[in-house]
């Protein structure tokens, strides 16, 4: 009732009021309240925001208020820090501003009507108290109690002002206590959700002479609501513990299992890049703005010349049969060593990999998912299938030794190759667990582990190879 | 009205303030090449509203740089494009590339002026008559709340013909898809940049037509290569490729174009009975999967084009994949698709066989027919010899001087030197009958009959599959890749029937 009674008093000045409030707020484009940002991000959609802003501070306790801070922030981590400041009691508002919000916040408050009318275009002030805003605004108008436009006919609803919790974007409000007034700086800093990275490699495959041209870059993805403005930025390759977040009821989608495949052999090589603990660093060499639905993009890998060669590789299941042939797959295999390979420790992401067409361009032959790779690594990457290099396995014979509980299989591959060149594919026959043994082999077979066998089989140009093998297994 | 030519002169002024940097405006490609790959497992006909491959496109554009460090806005680049897989090469030193996915639209524009000042027109109905006056928006995120000189209002809730007048759009919002860089130049410069980039929304396929020549022992054996663009960015006089061969995809993240109407929530809008909801703040809720695709979505606006002068792809390698260049610059236009000759093969040698998949399929003791199938040797010697890439596959034959259809089939990726078998149909003139003799312990005798009502002969195959081994047979059975086959000739008008006892492989 006070407060309805204070807010009468201002009544009178109130379009007064407006016309000079409205220069001070409107702010100068383009600025925004944030201070000096600085912003790491890790790799599973989880960023560490740190931002100073200078603020005129009364001495003793005082309520601010932080605008243009992460829409997705998580207020459980945010602290504020600064020089004889103590932290109150600290609020995130998500209360938006909206026409409803706006009116049911309202009650037993005065507006402003401004009635036309439809006919002659005349208008007709009021000022009317708000009673109640259950389906249906019920106003006081005078002495009579009116619904507001139930006769449908246009009205304006003026408000005088905007409850303070009402906020266009999410707002965080800190009441704190400052030991001495003035100008300071403050620091806070806090978790966010909505920006990642990860990496993205092009690399230009120059087949005949087994050489790759490699670019790494980082690519950064800003959903978080809110742009960064002039933010100084690292990114840290690594897995920080990962815990599970809910944001507001919804449960995070799980990370993706990393896909099959990349690193064959792990480095032991330590990359000249700056690390903390287990983790690489990537500083962004200057200040960008990371903008809202912002897809960014900067350099920070460029290899000429690493050697890499091309390979053929085929699994078969055991007992895999098939009626028409099958395309091995293409694989790229090269090094991150220092020796011979890339020389860095590759962050996880996408190699997308290019070759030159007949006319020198480069197109598009594959890509493949790498994880976390140190520096001294063995990579190999599918990145697709062969076209002209097939093979086909089948089951030949499979008969139950004489009385005893064993089982012989006879395996046929034939592997073709429609291409001009002579080509090594690389067979592997899973599932060889158990006490498995290669009775007879029409080549010496290499066993990778007691579940696979391999065998290099040379093709020649326009050609058939032929591989026979014989198992003795318990079933 | 001296108020908003300031305010002109500010917005005017804004990149500069910004960054510190130029803007420089590249509205379109000067030449584009634009290499098609196709869904991994697609057959038939195209959805234009639901493709599954992909392109990759490579823009030649023309830019002027100012000495220093300028923002180059490439605009008309595709929708689809996977903002990771962009390259810029060229004239200079790339900072860094962006990607906005947030568009030019009614909703991302008020959005921007949050806090900034826009004019409020109101339009009286009864006398005509304009008033407009200077606001300030305050929110736009669940409904748009301005302030004026007067107070705060909600826009288009007093039932007033109303709306927001903007002086300028800002230098961020693009009304296409746009990439930008920032590039940093010693001094002035002049010259090509070449753009490249991965984009969802494309695909082809390749259909293959054969017609039985009238002396019945060759076809012609044609292929049309079709490709689609899906996406709402159109490449006029485009170097178009296609690509053939499967390649590993990986599932990329990326963030959708953004555009939207303004949001109108009133309350009271009409009448006051008509009372929202609580007010429900936004959530950061985790992205909404991609759209499903629209089933019977309306086919406007979409071209199909037939090249009539029967221009034919040039065929290359590409590391192990196969591509096809179409020889002359074509327009890949938004929406449509293209069709040209992937393969003439006009003298190419065939044989059709019935085939009975497997014995023990059919133990009712009815009829059942048999698969039509073609099969081809692909090798020169035969009229073929050519990578054949996967398509849906016709046949036909004359009657009458007028095309016959036999039937239709799908066929996967053949290199040269495979046999290629394409299943045509299920045909109900061959038909086989499958009795049990006797079954005893782990052994069997079955008879297989397989008959045929055409005036000419037929060849027939059935196979022996399985944990079955035959112990002996009425008829020789040819052993082959671990399987047994019966392949006999059908006489015109007659049947063949074989008789084979077997034991069960345990």
């Amino acid at each position: 009732m006070r407060k309805f009674l204070l807010l009468g008093c201002g009544l009178a000045a109130a379009p007064l009021f407006a016309q000079s409030a409205i220069e001070p707020v409107l702010p100068s484009p383009s600025r925004t309240a944030q201070g000096d940002v600085a912003v790491t991000i890790y790799n599973q959609d989880r960023a560490l925001v740190q931002d100073r802003r200078e603020l005129t501070l009364p001495a003793g306790r005082s309520r601010q208020e932080f605008p243009d801070v992460s829409a997705q922030i998580r207020p459980e981590t945010v602290t504020l820090t600064g020089n004889g400041i103590g932290i109150v009691e600290q609020n995130f508002d998500f209360d938006l501003l909206t026409p409803a919000a706006m009116m049911q916040k309202a009650v037993g408050e005065t507006v402003t009507l401004v009635r036309i009318n439809p006919a002659s275009g005349a208008e007709t002030r009021e000022r009317a108290r708000i009673l109640a805003a259950n389906g249906g605004v019920v106003m006081q108008i005078g002495d009579r109690i009116e619904v507001l436009r139930d006769d449908g006919l246009p009205t304006r609803v003026i408000f005088d002002r905007v409850p303070e919790q009402l906020r266009a974007r999410p707002t965080l409000s800190v009441t704190l206590d400052a030991a001495h007034g003035g100008r300071q700086p403050v620091t806070l800093n806090y978790l966010t959700g909505g920006l990642g990275w990860s990496a993205d490699y092009v690399a230009l495959f120059d087949e005949p002479n087994g050489k790759m041209n490699v670019q790494g870059w980082i690519t950064l993805t800003n959903r978080s609501g809110t742009a960064f403005t002039n933010a100084r930025t690292l990114l840290v390759a690594g897995d920080v513990n990962p815990v599970q977040q809910r944001y507001r009821g919804y449960a995070l989608p799980p990370p993706p299992p990393p896909p099959p495949g990349g690193m064959v052999r792990a480095g032991t090589e330590s990359a000249g890049r700056e690390r903390l603990g287990g983790f690489y660093l990537y500083p962004l060499a200057e200040r960008t703005t990371i903008a809202d639905k912002q897809t960014k993009q900067v350099s920070f890998l460029d290899v000429s010349g690493a050697p890499a060669d091309r390979a053929y590789e085929y699994r078969n299941p055991w007992l895999g049969t098939v009626d028409q042939p099958q395309s091995a797959s293409s694989v790229i295999r090269f090094s991150t060593g220092r020796a011979g390979g890339l020389g860095d420790a590759l962050p996880a992401g996408t190699v997308r990999v290019y070759q030159r067409d007949a006319r020198g361009n480069p197109q598009f032959v594959g890509e493949h998912a790498i994880g976390h790779t140190p520096m001294g690594s063995s990579m190999s990457l599918a990145t697709g299938e062969a076209f002209d290099i097939k093979i086909r396995p089948v089951v030949a014979e499979r008969t139950r030794v004489n009385t005893s509980p064993r089982w012989r299989t006879r395996m046929l591959y034939e592997v073709s190759n429609a291409s001009a060149v002579p080509v090594v594919v690389e067979v592997v026959q899973q599932g060889l667990g158990g006490d498995t043994r290669i009775t007879d082999e029409t080549m010496k077979s290499e066993r990778l582990n007691a579940d696979e066998a391999l065998w290099r089989v040379s093709v020649p140009a326009n050609g058939r190879a032929a591989l026979s093998a014989t198992f003795d297994t318990r079933y | 009205m001296r108020a908003r030519l300031i305010l002109a002169v500010a917005l005017a002024s804004m990149p500069a303030l910004a960054g510190a940097q130029s803007v420089v405006t590249s509205p379109k490609a000067d030449k584009v090449a634009v290499t098609v790959y196709r869904a991994p497992y697609g057959q038939g006909s195209m959805d234009l509203n639901w493709l599954q491959g992909f392109a990759m496109v490579r823009e030649t554009r023309r830019v002027s740089l100012p000495a220093g460090e300028s923002e180059v806005r490439f605009e008309g680049v595709a929708g689809g494009i996977v903002p990771q897989s962009a390259l810029v090469e060229g004239l200079a030193d790339v900072v860094e590339k962006n990607r906005d996915a947030k568009l030019l639209s009614p909703g991302t524009l008020i959005d921007s002026f949050l806090g900034k000042r826009v004019h409020l027109r109101r339009t009286s109905i009864a006398t005509g008559a304009v008033r407009e006056q200077d606001a300030v928006v305050r929110s736009s995120g669940g409904g748009v709340v301005l302030q004026t000189a007067e107070g705060f209002e909600a826009l288009r809730c007093t039932g007033l013909n109303e709306t927001p007048i903007a002086d300028s759009v800002p230098p961020t919002l693009s009304a296409k898809p746009t990439l930008s860089v920032r590039l940093r130049a010693a001094r002035p410069v002049a010259g090509t940049v070449t753009l490249t980039y991965l984009s969802s929304g494309f695909d082809w396929r390749a259909h293959y037509v054969a017609t039985v020549a009238p002396s019945g022992d060759r076809m012609s054996l044609f292929a049309w290569l079709t490709l689609a663009n899906g996406d709402e960015t159109g490449f006029a006089n485009a170097d178009a490729m296609a690509v053939a061969g499967r390649l590993n995809r990986e599932n990329v993240d990326h963030v959708e174009p953004e555009a939207s109407a303004i949001a109108i929530t009133c309350w009271p809008s009409q009448r006051t009975d008509q009372i929202p909801e609580e007010a429900i703040p936004p959530m950061a809720a985790p992205p909404p999967p991609p759209p499903p695709p629209a089933a019977m979505a309306e086919r406007g606006g979409e071209d199909i084009v037939l090249s009539g002068s029967r221009i034919q792809a040039q065929r290359e390698n590409l590391g192990d994949l196969k591509l096809y260049r179409i020889p002359i610059p074509v327009s890949v236009a938004a929406r449509s698709q293209k069709q040209v000759v992937l393969l003439d093969q006009p003298q190419s040698h065939f044989a059709l066989l019935y085939r009975w998949p497997s014995f023990f399929q059919n133990q009712a003791n009815v009829p059942m027919p048999t698969n039509l199938v073609l099969r081809m040797e692909n090798r020169t010697d035969q009229g073929l010899g050519l990578p054949l890439p996967a398509g849906n596959f016709t046949l036909f034959t004359a009657r009458a001087a007028r095309p016959f259809l036999l039937g239709e089939g799908y066929m996967t990726d053949r290199a040269v030197g495979e046999t290629v078998e394409v299943i045509m149909e299920l045909s109900p003139s061959v038909t086989v009958t499958q009795r049990q003799l006797t079954t005893k312990g782990s052994e069997g005798e079955t008879e297989l009959t397989v008959t045929n009502d055409q005036a000419s002969a037929i060849r027939f195959e059935a196979e022996f599959k399985g944990d079955r081994k035959p112990l002996g047979s009425s008829e020789q059975l040819t052993q082959r890749d671990g399987a047994y086959r019966w392949t006999p000739t059908v006489p015109a008008n007659g049947s063949r029937t074989l008789r084979v006892r077997y034991r069960l492989r345990t």
